[in-house]
């Protein structure tokens, strides 16, 4: 055994010193992974501990899972939950695919000028932070704001309506600026995708006489299923992340029973209660949820498509 | 051959760079934080102070430390835990002069959103600037004291610069000064009880404000009824629907907090006139029938539209803006929020500004009792035990809290900004022009006025103090006759007690109940409503929350000498 493993590993070894500069290039990123995503995990101890900011770590004692079970038994624990949730989820049915068809529809443009303009256009929003965005959606969706002006004027709504005053409409609120402001950019990896697609395909779909719409439905879309699916995996992983910038930015007092989410909530009781335990708790449930949400996508998808992230 | 060993070092030094770069990124930042850069000063301290504290027992009296030490420059950062101040040093007249008299050079931190999660992170890395200024109400400051994050005040006065005793208030010492016998921090905007004897220009910060130009068109009615009050708002709306064309809001409010709005339940309260305390025991405020009576009042308002959501979402750059254009008819409000953008209404049309008026009464018709501020103040300043230069940060301290460095933060320089007319401090004309009229472009150039108020001594300045020009002084004024003090009351739950999470659960709930009593659609949701919430109260435990404040008060009293 040992005979036969030594060449191979002479031979990687070898390799390796062949590649020495790319593989020093690596070493600085392993480094910074190490010791900013790898190091700070060991926080994650005071999920389980009594601990107070002004003391360090090893002093504070343990409390087992006190913290979680006050989480679960939290007034605020299933408006929390039922928040995240569905907020999430209207995002994966709707915002997921929206992307795809709209990637599909730029595809079919035929004028080179319109199709770039309208890509522009789309993706253009992607570039302002939340932050900038919070203050003009603020004005935009305001009683007395543009788009209650234009619903108003075009007859679409008889009264103007305050659409962040009203916790019925945050979900739809969410998931509205949300895709208006992330469809163009998300698009992009459709469309590479579309854009690998052999034309000699198309071509011979032509010949056999198949129309637009057969040749997206058995041409483009098929070859972009690959993409479709990993894509679907990792948005899954993400099902509990439900955009904090955003909802933190447009949540208010008034509409707090539908916009709370986990992400928010953290926040709001780690950072600006200096509750750490008890936030690092709800986090770490939320990570555990997140984990297991992947590996059931990853292999679901492995069976039903036969591709996998792994 | 050269060329190719020259790409090879530099390959490897780039690599080094960036593995060094990345791995000593945190622990270095600590460190810069800790000694903010002076290193090459700071070598120094010891025996310098020494020679201090030798010229004091040479002569036997306390000189001023700063005195001694101006020629040797030093540099301390400063925490300033409020986010909106931006004032920075060493621009202006009176930072630059304190700098030349002391020696020390500041470098303000300020979090730049919120408060809260900067000092939190702070103090969890472990990495406070020299100098940390808090309300006296924040919890961090108990824990910040208990684990010796702070020097005692007293010994570094006793062992660098006595002078400080001299300067010192001994009521407020007397106040701050903790049960291990030593005081960590000293208070600005700080009132003992028997000020308010002595002054009677003492003003509260909480006014009942109206738009002046609509206020009288619609014949200055009476609004301190629930029914005046109606009365005046929909009359107020019915004439002027519009203001610059954009729909007027009826009723202004401060923004909507995680828990509460200072409008509707504190500035309320005070208007009401609802007691501190009640047969010796802490008075639980927001559940006062007279609070309840007026929110039923703005229920009723808002059923009839007259609340705009407005005041339910705006933050506090969207109010603003609001405030500049006038729009807001009415709003129980902190005059000192809205200074700059009165000056703008009062610049467009003299008459469109805000004045204070007689506002919300209780039933009884009894004065209202608006707090001034108390023995607590409104801040304190602490020097962090990663100050490596406290000997110079006491004295700074010394020099800011003495009668010379209170004539520097509020008036100037003598012959730049101020002279003696009479006798009397009296500031320049031109620059009380500049004052009235562009308070930024005033900072810039001189900063006086108590642009840095980390140690303004409010009772200290009562004596030079001149009165304020309008606009903005009739609201002042306004306040002078129901004044009252409420150091008592003024009291905190140690943080992570279990009464302070019980308390800090009712605040969080009261942020959501408060805004779904007003928009309720009737006064029956409002009773089922106002029940739950005093149901999930009691469930929770609020009454053993205020067993513990009755006791802190008591123990309070005791320390003030108060029966």
């Amino acid at each position: 055994m040992a005979k036969t493993v030594r060449p191979e590993k002479q031979y990687a070894l070898k390799k390796w010193w062949n590649q020495k500069y790319l593989q020093f290039m690596v070493i600085p990123g392993i480094i910074w992974m190490l010791l900013f995503n790898y190091v700070p995990m060991g926080g994650i101890v005071i999920a389980f501990k009594k601990f107070k900011i002004t003391r360090p770590i090893a002093d504070a004692p343990w409390v087992g899972l006190q913290y979680f079970k006050e989480f679960f038994q939290d007034s605020n624990f299933s408006d929390i939950m039922i928040n995240t949730l569905g907020i999430s989820l209207l995002k994966l049915f709707i915002g997921f695919p929206l992307p795809i068809i709209f990637a599909l529809l730029i595809n079919e443009i035929r004028g080179t000028r319109f199709k770039k303009i309208s890509q522009t256009i789309s993706y253009l929003p992607h570039f302002l932070s939340w932050v900038v965005l919070g203050g003009i959606l603020t004005t935009w969706l305001a009683k007395d704001g543009v788009i209650n002006d234009f619903f108003v004027t075009v007859g679409l709504l008889k009264e103007p309506v305050s659409f962040l005053g009203q916790p019925k409409y945050f979900w739809g609120m969410a998931l509205i600026t949300d895709t208006w402001k992330e469809l163009g950019w998300s698009a992009i990896i459709y469309l590479a995708a579309i854009s690998g697609v052999d034309q000699q395909i198309y071509e011979a779909a032509t010949v056999d006489g198949a129309s637009k719409l057969q040749k997206i439905l058995f041409i483009t879309l098929p070859s972009i299923t690959g993409t479709i699916a990993l894509m679907l995996i990792l948005q899954i992983s993400g099902l509990l992340n439900s955009n904090f910038d955003q909802i933190l930015i447009l949540k208010n007092q008034i509409n707090v029973s539908r916009s709370q989410v986990i992400d928010t909530y953290v926040y709001q009781v780690g950072m600006t209660m200096g509750k750490y335990s008890y936030a690092t708790a709800v986090g770490l449930f939320k990570a555990v949820i997140a984990l297991m949400l992947l590996l059931i996508a990853n292999k679901s998808s492995k069976k039903l498509l036969g591709r996998s992230l792994y | 051959m050269m060329k190719k060993s020259f790409k090879k070092v530099l390959a490897l030094v780039m690599v080094l760079i960036m593995a060094l770069s990345a791995a000593g990124c945190s622990r270095n930042e600590t460190k810069q934080t800790k000694s903010s850069g002076d290193s090459a000063a700071t070598k120094a301290p010891e025996d310098k102070t020494e020679t201090g504290s030798d010229e004091v027992s040479e002569t036997g009296e306390a000189l001023p430390g700063w005195q001694q030490n101006a020629e040797d420059k030093v540099d301390l950062t400063w925490y300033i835990n409020f986010s909106w101040f931006t004032t920075p040093w060493g621009e202006n007249l009176v930072s630059k002069t304190i700098s030349e008299e002391t020696g020390v050079n500041i470098k303000f931190i300020v979090p730049a959103g919120n408060e809260a999660e900067k000092l939190n992170s702070l103090i969890a890395s472990d990495s406070l600037p020299d100098l940390v200024t808090l309300g006296w109400y924040e919890p961090q400051v108990g824990d910040i004291i208990e684990d010796g994050l702070v020097y005692p005040l007293d010994e570094l006065a006793e062992q660098y610069d006595p002078y400080w005793f001299k300067v010192a208030d001994d009521g407020r010492i007397g106040w701050f000064t903790q049960k291990d016998g030593h005081i960590y921090g000293y208070p600005n905007s700080s009132f003992s009880p028997s000020d308010y004897e002595k002054y009677d220009n003492i003003s509260s910060n909480q006014t009942f404000l109206v738009r002046k130009d609509i206020y009288e068109a619609i014949g200055s009615p009476d609004m301190t009824t629930p029914e005046g009050f109606k009365a005046a708002v929909k009359a107020a709306k019915e004439q002027f629907p519009e203001v610059n064309g954009q729909p007027l809001i009826p009723i202004g409010a401060h923004e909507f907090a995680t828990n509460g709005n200072n409008s509707f339940d504190n500035y309320l309260c005070n208007f009401l006139a609802v007691p501190y305390e009640k047969n010796g025991e802490f008075n639980d405020r927001f559940t006062d029938p007279e609070l309840v009576r007026w929110l039923k009042t703005f229920r009723e308002l808002g059923e009839e539209g007259y609340l705009a959501d407005d005041i339910f979402i705006d933050k506090r750059a969207q109010m603003e803006e609001k405030i500049a254009q006038g729009r807001y008819f009415c709003m129980l409000y902190q005059r000192t929020d809205l200074q700059s953008q009165q000056k703008i209404l009062y610049a467009n049309d003299p008459n469109s500004i805000y004045m204070a008026v007689d506002g919300p009464k209780n039933s009884k018709g009894d004065a209202y009792t608006l707090p001034g501020t108390g023995i607590n103040g409104w801040t304190l300043t602490m020097i962090s035990k990663n100050c490596d230069r406290p000997d110079r940060a006491i004295q700074l301290f010394s020099y800011l809290m003495s009668e010379h460095g209170q004539h520097m933060t509020w008036l100037g320089v003598e012959g730049v900004t101020w002279d003696y007319v009479d006798g009397v401090e009296t500031m320049k004309p031109e620059i009380k022009e500049l004052l009235t009229t562009d308070r930024t472009e005033y900072d810039k150039l001189y900063g006086a006025d108590s642009a840095y108020w980390m140690f303004q001594d409010n009772a200290m300045a009562l004596k030079w103090a001149v009165e304020t020009p309008n606009p903005l002084g009739q609201m002042e004024r306004w306040t002078y006759p129901y004044i009252i003090t409420t150091s008592p009351y003024e009291i905190t739950l140690e943080a992570g007690s279990k009464e302070a999470d019980i308390q800090s659960k009712v605040d969080n709930e009261w942020g959501v109940v408060l805004p779904k009593l007003l928009l309720a659609d009737n006064e029956a949701e409002f009773d089922t409503i106002w029940a739950e919430f005093m149901q999930k109260r009691k469930d929770w435990g609020i009454d053993n929350v205020l067993e513990t404040k009755t006791n802190l008060m008591n123990e309070a009293k005791q320390k003030l000498g108060i029966k």
